[in-house]
């Protein structure tokens, strides 16, 4: 608890314990004077009143300087204050003439309590206990110190010293669970509020990016569509440099394609370990130039990263085969989970090709294929090749998988 | 070009307003009207008599999707073709609930957009592959919740399939051995299936509300 205090600086508990420590400095106050007023009208009953002054001016001294003292109550002034309150209680012993400590227990009843109380608040139940044990402890020595054999106290004042030491025992106990309830609730409210103030900032973010959604549709990405469009219906004309107009229009094309990713999808809470198929294949579809390819997904998709990365590497190469071979002019990927198989297509309206794998080998065109093919394998699963001549070729894989988890909401 | 489609361009943006009114006149279409927002567009396609309205999604005063909502109501034999600079799955399926009767992403090429709003006109759900993921999603989520909504039967599920992989209307029916005409026909009913959806939902809402009366 210490070093977590240390890391927050000022955190809640340590504000609460504070208060409490303040509320025990009031105690001492009253405490001392009422020690200093008993002293004063008993002056005459002392056997060393030197001893009782100068005690008296010992908790004076003391009581001040934690009052005015900004330093917080470390282990040394805790150890201090026992050491002051511990003196007090035997000084006690020593101050009354021989045998009178039962009667007149003077310096040992009130301001000692206060060590018990401050190490309740700073070290919970179990440091207030050890407090009010180690006055109770100095307590009983009292009785030697003053002159009373432990050996033969009579029931009476056994029935005293010990009703002493469980005041001091109770003060401490009762005092630290106090500040260890306040502390954990005052824990309890700070992280609550810490999450309360993330879900703000969350919400504030999502409502700044979607107003900058709106922005960028509005103007940004109205006229870059315009423009790819444009661009392209030029070149096709043949009137203006083509090439140049085609660049024009795919350079306007990327960027409407990437900030319109950027901003328009809700940031999803990726589930540990995974990655979203359908994200990365919309990642990988953008990166593709020369056909038009569109993704289409039954939901994110969340599967394991490295089974994301396989597939999203085989559909590279499949996109990497319509591109050199199919001369088509679209393709999709398309991706879903059915009953615990992952399902991934890619389909092509190109030329298509007879699909047998002895004479693409004899060819020299099976590498590709092959290659797509070990990844799937390797990942447990299977990959079929539906093509015909002049209808386009569908390359579909499927893989088992436990599941792809849905995190909360979409 | 057989015969001139009349068309009103919704838009907030002018200069993409311009670019679509160019490319519908160069393929022999009319435009009836512009839009800038979706108040002017319920206004207009009730005055203006077109029979496909061209909708973007992120308008002022009154949304893409409430405008459709309405315009739908008001004159079903309008079709409204969604199209959308963003690929805003939400937006996009609400637009579809609302009873658009198909979406097209801006990128498309002029060729795509003209050819869009004609089979549009002609009755052909116009989908885009990752429209039909998003159905195929909502669709499944339907069937997990098991609420009693109307979900897709086998033959639904294996067109809309076919759809989010890319083929083509005709392609599907050659691979299924059902007309072109029947596999439009199916797209339809998922499209219906997914507005009924929509009202149901409204429905267990008024319910939840107290409310006597169902919305419409």
């Amino acid at each position: 608890m210490q070093t977590d205090e240390l890391k927050a600086g000022m955190s809640a508990p340590e504000r609460s314990r504070r208060t409490l420590i303040r509320g025990v400095l009031v105690f001492r106050w009253v405490w001392l004077g009422w020690m200093s007023i008993v002293a004063f009208m008993d002056v005459g009953d002392f056997r060393r009143p030197g001893l009782a002054w100068a005690s008296i001016g010992l908790a004076g001294a003391w009581t001040a300087w934690v009052t005015v003292s900004s330093r917080r109550w470390d282990q040394a002034t805790l150890w201090g204050d026992l050491a002051v309150c511990a003196w007090l209680i035997a000084v006690s012993g020593l101050v009354v003439f021989e045998g009178e400590v039962v009667h007149r227990p003077f310096f040992a009843t009130g301001y000692p309590l206060t060590a018990a109380l401050s190490w309740g608040v700073r070290r919970g139940p179990r440091g207030g206990l050890a407090a009010g044990a180690a006055l109770g402890l100095v307590l009983v020595l009292t009785r030697p110190l003053n002159g009373v054999p432990l050996g033969n106290l009579p029931a009476r004042e056994i029935r005293d010293l010990v009703s002493g030491i469980i005041n001091y025992l109770v003060a401490g106990g009762a005092v630290g669970f106090v500040s260890m309830l306040l502390v954990r609730s005052a824990q309890a409210l700070q992280d609550a509020t810490a999450a309360l103030v993330r879900e703000r900032e969350r919400a504030a973010r999502l409502a700044e990016r979607e107003s900058l959604a709106r922005e960028i549709h509005d103007s940004v990405l109205q006229v870059l569509a315009l423009i790819h469009k444009k661009g392209r219906a030029l070149a096709r004309r043949g009137d203006a440099p083509s090439a140049e107009v085609a660049g024009l229009a795919e350079l306007a094309q990327q960027q409407e394609v990437e900030l319109r990713s950027l901003i328009l999808r809700d940031p999803e809470r990726v589930p540990e370990g995974t990655t979203s198929l359908r994200g990365d294949l919309e990642a990988l579809a953008r990166k593709v130039d020369d056909v038009d390819v569109s993704v289409s997904c039954v939901g994110p998709l969340w599967v394991d990263r490295r089974v994301g990365d396989e597939l999203v590497a085989a559909v590279r190469q499949a996109l990497a085969n319509v591109v050199e071979h199919a001369q088509a002019t679209r393709a999709t990927v398309f991706a879903e989970e059915d009953e615990g198989r992952l399902l991934v297509s890619v389909r092509d309206d190109g030329v298509g090709f007879v699909y047998d794998e002895e004479a693409l080998r004899a060819d020299g065109k099976a590498g590709m294929l092959k290659s797509m093919k070990g990844r799937v394998e390797d990942l447990g699963g299977t990959m079929q090749v539906t093509s015909a001549t002049g209808k386009g070729t569908e390359i579909e894989l499927a893989i088992p998988v436990a599941s792809t988890t849905e995190p909360g909401g979409r | 070009m057989s015969e001139p489609i009349k068309v009103l361009i919704v838009d907030d943006h002018p200069v993409w307003r311009d670019g679509v009114h160019a490319d519908l006149e160069a393929a022999g279409h009319s435009v009836v009207g512009e839009a800038a927002d979706g108040r002017e567009a319920i206004a207009l396609a009730r005055d203006a008599m077109p029979e496909v309205v061209l909708m973007d999604l992120q308008l002022p005063h009154v949304s893409g999707v409430e405008a459709t909502r309405r315009i739908v109501e008001e004159s079903p034999h309008v079709k409204v073709l969604v199209l959308s600079a963003s690929a805003e799955e939400k937006d996009v399926l609400e637009a579809v609930k609302a009873g658009a009767a198909g979406y097209l992403l801006k990128s498309s090429t002029s060729e795509e957009l003209v050819d869009a709003v004609v089979r549009v006109r002609d009755g052909e759900p116009v989908f885009t592959p990752s429209l039909a993921g998003l159905v195929l999603d909502e669709f499944r989520r339907i069937a997990k919740q098991n609420t009693g909504e109307p979900e897709l039967t086998a033959r639904e599920n294996e067109v809309l399939k076919y759809v989010a992989k890319g083929y083509t209307y005709r392609e599907i029916g050659e691979k299924l051995f059902i007309s072109t005409k029947t596999v439009q026909n199916h797209v339809q009913n998922i499209l219906t299936k997914l507005q009924l959806r929509k009202r149901y939902e409204l429905m267990r809402y008024a319910l939840q509300r107290g409310l006597d009366q169902a919305p419409e």
